[in-house]
């Protein structure tokens, strides 16, 4: 009997670890397909830019800035000038075009073409989303599941703005990335937070 | 053809020459032009100026300008502030550099980082214009009515990754730098213009450093 109770507060343990979040998300018919927050306009942006990795804190500015379309170039400098890393993504391919030692280490640098690209929304034309709702009804959140790995898209029923996109892997979350203070449509704060690494990146618009 | 070659063979010579950029020619006398640097250097004991910095990068149809303020004073501190579109500050003072973000302050120890002791140099040489006697670097000098311009190249590998060179604008009535520029190998680059200059004017310790 011991065992059994001991047993199911395991269970009940790891649920809500794993699966309580997910789990609790209602599935609907249809709903919003998640908008890319950059869009298809050109436009360039700057952002004040906080990395903070083990740690270590780097700060700087990133401007991403649309080629064109489904083509984007994405570049992080010191406040100083110096230029860190500049990456392209293009559809499903990715170039390194530069990257200074100090950020060219393959596990952190893929990790952070990683959000970018997630952040970048840039390859979801055409995909096949789940979609549901939260229990509170506040959020209309689309689901897309590549092999294990699976984001949801938060968008906010009344505003129609991304509010969220979490990244999982097996239902665990991995990454969460936030998105605050909408100004004419586009987040001024987005905050990227990862649970499986010590890694935050917190980008301020200074500039569209 | 025998001209073609003696072309060819005069081009390629002359390519082997320091090409002065456009509205400037080579320097005649830099042993007079580094002596007057020096006694310039050796009288500023501070100085402070707005600066203006644009980023160039070729892919953005417009510069990244930032806009700020700075001390100096002798030996070996610096206040680089920037002010607008965003704060961020870093303070050397002798051997400590600080660093003033998001309201958070780091303090760190120049000699203890590589990196930091680079960017000490090269600040505290920029706004001094004493890199001229950095064997880091590699100078050719040049000179315009207005100004004096020093091209720096860097010798060593690392540095030449990132940099391919920094040019100096020294105004030629009282030998400040008016303005620097940092190149890099994909051609993109930071330029710094200085206005509003004071130089010997008192500037209080307080000022290197941050809490």
């Amino acid at each position: 009997m011991r065992n059994l109770l001991l047993s199911s507060f395991i269970a009940l343990f790891l649920c809500g670890c794993t699966f309580g979040h997910y789990g609790r998300l209602q599935k609907t018919a249809s709903g919003e397909e998640p908008k890319p927050i950059f869009g298809d306009n050109f436009n360039s942006f700057l952002f004040k830019t906080n990395i903070t990795v083990y740690g270590k804190d780097f700060s700087g500015l990133l401007v991403t800035k649309q080629m064109s379309p489904g083509d984007y170039r994405v570049i992080f400098t010191t406040e100083l000038g110096m230029k860190l890393f500049d990456f392209e993504f293009k559809d499903t391919s990715f170039t390194l075009h530069y990257c200074v030692p100090q950020f060219n280490r393959p596990k952190l640098l893929n990790t952070i073409r990683e959000d970018i690209s997630i952040l970048l929304m840039n390859d979801l034309k055409g995909k096949q989303f789940g979609h549901y709702t939260d229990q509170k009804q506040v959020y209309s959140i689309a689901k897309l599941t590549t092999g294990k790995i699976s984001d949801y898209y938060f968008t906010e029923s009344s505003s129609g703005h991304l509010a969220k996109i979490e990244h999982s892997k097996k239902r665990i979350k991995k990454t969460i990335f936030t998105l605050n203070n909408y100004e004419n449509d586009f987040p001024r704060n987005v905050i990227i937070q990862h649970y499986n690494i010590r890694l935050k990146i917190e980008l301020n618009l200074l500039k569209k | 053809m025998k001209n073609i070659l003696a072309i060819t063979l005069l081009l390629l010579g002359l390519s082997g020459f320091a090409q002065a950029p456009k509205g400037f020619t080579v320097m005649k006398d830099t042993t007079a032009f580094k002596n007057k640097m020096e006694s310039q250097s050796k009288l500023t004991n501070t100085m402070e100026s707005d600066f203006t910095q644009e980023k160039y990068l070729s892919v953005m149809s417009e510069k990244i300008v930032s806009k700020g303020h700075f001390y100096f004073k002798k030996t070996n501190m610096l206040r680089w502030e920037y002010t607008s579109p965003y704060s961020y500050l870093i303070a050397i003072n002798k051997d400590k550099m600080f660093i003033k973000d998001n309201g958070k302050v780091n303090k760190y120890d120049i000699n203890s980082n590589k990196m930091f002791k680079s960017i000490n140099e090269m600040m505290v040489a920029t706004v001094q214009g004493n890199l001229l006697s950095n064997k880091d670097y590699k100078a050719k000098y040049f000179e315009s009515d207005k100004f004096y311009l020093i091209e720096l190249s860097p010798v060593q590998k690392a540095a030449k990754d990132f940099l391919k060179s920094i040019q100096l604008y020294i105004n030629k009535t009282d030998y400040a730098v008016d303005k620097v520029k940092m190149i890099e190998p994909s051609e993109d680059y930071t330029s710094i213009d200085f206005s509003n200059r004071k130089t010997n004017q008192p500037v209080g310790d307080e000022k290197f450093t941050v809490k």
